[in-house]
């Protein structure tokens, strides 16, 4: 029978007979709705769990290192990024609105909403929205990877520190650039050659330089004078070993004539200096190969801890070395460039900067880059990602790299920006520009390790404020990094 | 008519003649007045026939439950199976790799003896000072509103905010401490660097921070304190102390259980102090921290950390349990 109320009526009996009724029936698909929430967990595929450990690396070059190099840095730079192809954005319209997460480097907020009003001006019909992300390279990163695990929320745009941009590459979260910036016309070749190659690897562009910046030797010059120091940066930390006893004897007033920057922020890419003037560092330039335990750099961190416990010329800055030389509370230390303008706010005295010193082994290069770039998501529509790369296309460009490089003292990325506008309303600018010919590629276990740059300062603490064995302190550093190494790089590469 | 045993076997079984019979044969069942039998079987009725109401009334807290709390529980023990990236759309399963790893590593028993210093410290802290100052409060004492007010004040406050204020007063270079530890010749300890010290600075704010919670629910305890039974102490000639100790202490035991396990869970769970002040966690690594270092602190590791997370879920379950069942028998409510 093919009667339709006939049916329904059946249905409704057969129902009733197995004790159905409407309110059973809620229940049950009330508990079914909670039995799929239970049951949906969301999270990573591990359906090709194998080749999640064995994915074709991209054409690497050197020893499967990433292969950035700097002006002076040799490296096995040869995975210089390719030309894009821009056919793979041929026909997208750019989104007319974009998304893009900063943590402001360097103070920079008012410059940065200055260059976003000039871009949503320009008549490139994108509307750039700036979002407060985190204060710092670190809460950026968190919050980047909460939204990357929610699937929503994701910017289009973000800031990457020269020690996240990589993980985010092995998470595929970052898209590969060369295609895009071919699409928004932008010519890496006018960045700074140590810059822009800081963020290559397998042929491919994964971040454009932006809030770029070196360490800088920081001096208050009337404790130089009082000490009756020449007007100048130390040339080697043995050097400034000998000024410093003179510092400390010339009632300057200040706690200690040198402050070792804050560990937790600081001593893995500041260390590299002393590491680099001994003829050590964290790793093998351009390779994986450890090296922190070996006797360079042993004597490298030796050189410091005496600074603080024999010679009790070093503190250790417990949140801020430039603050606490700010408040002349030492005499001298090592910042970023990134911090320059607000040190010069916020200092009552004439204060003087220089290249980072040199050790016994080696004078220069032993300054490495630091700073963050401007990276696209992976997982964002291709018109964002378009209006995305046109935007750091704006933001990067002559005029305003030197724009924001005044307003924070981060250092102009391009190579054809006209610096001598900056130059002459800040001199001081020009050594931390200068110093950027003298540079040198950091030590791929600090950038490329997930969790590296927290061990390093670990290791450093234990070292410096608990007069921990250097030696044992940089073995166990060593195993420690070896072993990260071998369970979360070397599967991903 | 009767129904006899043997005719009961001797039907088949399942027929409605064997149930009979066997009821027949049961001794009798406690006759419950008519009244009452009458209203159970109201009762029961009726709670069957309102059963799906029950179901659909509480279904959506259920539903919340389950979405917000217990999925991402049995979510999180998955995630602890597995070698996995935060944000990376692949992983590859490690079984208990994860913690095998945690129970084998030397820094995990620092972990955990950090986790128990802090606990014991804050918890014997706040409980200890609080109870000295609601005895204090319970006192009739000029200001004594304005009092409870301050004490309770940081309670409310908001973690980040007391810690940011807390750094400062700290910062043995440019603080409020260091200078005048400097005003009197001395040198500031370095707090931040000094691991052993920067757990226990973190514990003294924290302490700061939770005293006033202690203080207020110890004093509400305190004011219900029948009065008379203090007069009947001082009568027999009890002292302050001997009352306190012997009379007021015993009677405050129920508070004393429920400050006792929410104060443990509370700083098993202690985040933002820590994250402010120690943010590298030199010393201060707990298992909550920890849980949040290995996946935001940089290593990126989100298996581990959700292996760190279900070792501390399994501490704070079995601690409840216990204090649940055992120290719970010695609590005298009244």
């Amino acid at each position: 029978m093919t009667n339709p109320e006939f049916e329904q009526a059946l249905t409704r009996a057969q129902l009733a007979q197995r004790g159905l009724n409407r309110r059973r029936f809620l229940s049950f698909a009330g508990l079914g709705a909670g039995s799929i929430a239970l049951a949906a967990c969301g999270g990573p595929s591990t359906a090709s769990s194998s080749s999640s450990t064995s994915t074709a690396g991209p054409a690497a070059a050197g020893a499967g290192a990433p292969a950035g190099s700097s002006g002076a840095g040799s490296s096995a730079g040869s995975s210089a990024g390719s030309a894009g192809d821009a056919a793979e954005f041929a026909g997208v319209k750019p989104a007319s609105t974009i998304t893009f997460w900063s943590n402001h480097p360097g103070d920079s907020a008012d410059v940065e909403n200055e260059i976003i009003k000039a871009f949503n001006a320009s008549g490139a019909g994108v509307t750039v929205k700036l979002v407060t992300a985190g204060s710092n390279y670190e809460e950026i990163a968190t919050k980047f990877q909460a939204a990357q695990q929610a699937k929503k929320g994701l910017p289009d745009l973000l800031v990457l520190s020269d020690v996240w941009w990589f993980r985010y590459r092995m998470s595929q979260s970052i898209l590969p650039l060369n295609n895009v910036l071919a699409a928004a016309e932008l010519d890496t070749a006018a960045y700074r050659e140590g810059l822009i190659k800081d963020y290559q690897y397998g042929g491919e562009q994964w971040a454009v330089p932006f809030a770029r910046s070196t360490p800088l030797f920081y001096y208050n010059k009337e404790h130089w004078k009082k000490a009756g120091l020449e007007d100048r940066a130390p040339k080697t930390w043995q050097e400034f070993a000998e000024w410093a006893v003179k510092l400390q004897a010339a009632g300057t007033g200040a706690q200690n004539a040198f402050q070792l920057p804050a560990l937790a922020d600081y001593a893995g890419w500041t260390f590299q200096n002393n590491l680099w003037g001994e003829g050590g560092g964290w790793s093998k330039e351009g390779t994986f190969d450890i090296t922190c335990a070996d006797k360079e750099s042993v004597q490298a961190l030796q050189f410091l801890q005496d600074a603080v416990y024999k010679g009790k010329w070093s503190g250790v800055s417990s949140k801020s070395a430039t603050d606490d030389l700010s408040a002349g509370a030492v005499s001298a230390t090592l910042g970023s460039t990134g911090s320059l303008v607000g040190v010069q706010k916020a200092a009552k005295f004439d204060l003087g900067v220089g290249f980072l010193p040199g050790g016994s082994v080696s004078q220069s290069p032993v300054c490495p880059t630091g700073g963050s770039g401007l990276g696209i998501t992976a997982s964002v529509p291709k018109e964002n990602q378009l209006a995305a790369a046109m935007f750091i296309k704006f933001a990067t460009n002559p005029e305003n790299t030197v724009k924001f490089a005044q307003a924070t003292g981060y250092l102009p990325v391009r190579t054809d920006a006209d610096i001598s506008g900056l130059v002459k309303a800040n001199p001081l600018a020009k050594t931390a520009i200068d110093q950027l010919a003298v540079t040198r590629v950091q030590d791929n276990a600090r950038v490329f390790i997930p969790g590296a740059d927290q061990e390093m300062a670990k290791a450093c603490a234990a070292i410096l404020t608990q007069q921990a064995s250097v030696q044992q302190s940089m073995d166990g550093l060593k195993a420690k990094l070896e072993q990260m190494y071998a369970s979360d790089v070397e599967p991903n590469l | 008519m009767s129904v006899t045993v043997a005719d009961a076997e001797s039907a088949g079984p399942g027929s409605s003649r064997t149930r009979s019979a066997r009821r027949a044969a049961d001794p009798p069942p406690r006759q419950k007045p008519a009244g009452r039998r009458r209203t159970a079987e109201l009762l029961s009725a009726r709670s069957r026939r309102d059963f799906p109401i029950f179901l659909l009334l509480v279904l959506p807290n259920v539903l919340l439950i389950a979405a917000f709390t217990y999925r991402p529980l049995l979510t999180n023990i998955y995630y602890s199976t597995l070698n996995w990236t935060l944000g990376s759309p692949t992983a590859s399963k490690v079984g208990l790799g994860n913690y095998r790893e945690f129970f084998t590593d030397p820094e995990s028993l620092q972990v955990l003896w950090t986790t128990a210093i802090f606990t014991v410290a804050t918890v014997g802290g706040a409980m200890i000072l609080g109870l000295g100052l609601a005895t204090v409060l319970n006192r009739p004492l000029r200001g004594r509103t304005f009092a409870r007010a301050t004490i309770f004040a940081p309670f409310v406050l908001s973690g980040v905010g007391i810690g940011l204020v807390w750094v400062f007063i700290f910062d043995p270079v440019t603080g409020l401490l260091g200078a005048i530890i400097r005003g009197f010749g001395g040198t500031s300890p370095q707090w931040f660097n000094d691991p052993k010290l920067a757990l226990t600075m973190v514990i003294i704010v924290y302490i700061w921070k939770n005293t006033g919670y202690c203080a207020v629910i110890y004093l509400a305890a305190m004011q219900a304190v029948p009065a008379d039974l203090v007069e009947a102490a001082a009568i027999d000639g009890a002292g302050r102390v001997r009352t306190f100790f012997s009379v007021v202490l015993p009677l405050l035991s129920p508070t004393t259980f429920f400050l006792l396990l929410t104060s443990i869970l509370n700083s098993l769970q202690a985040f933002d102090l820590i994250r402010i002040m120690t943010p590298l966690g030199n010393g201060t690594t707990t298992l909550m921290y920890d849980a949040y270092l290995q996946a935001f602190g940089g290593y990126n590791r989100a298996g581990y950390s959700a292996a760190v997370a279900t070792i501390l879920f399994g501490i704070l379950l079995v601690m409840t349990v216990v204090q649940l069942t055992l120290l719970e028998r010695k609590v005298h409510y009244s």
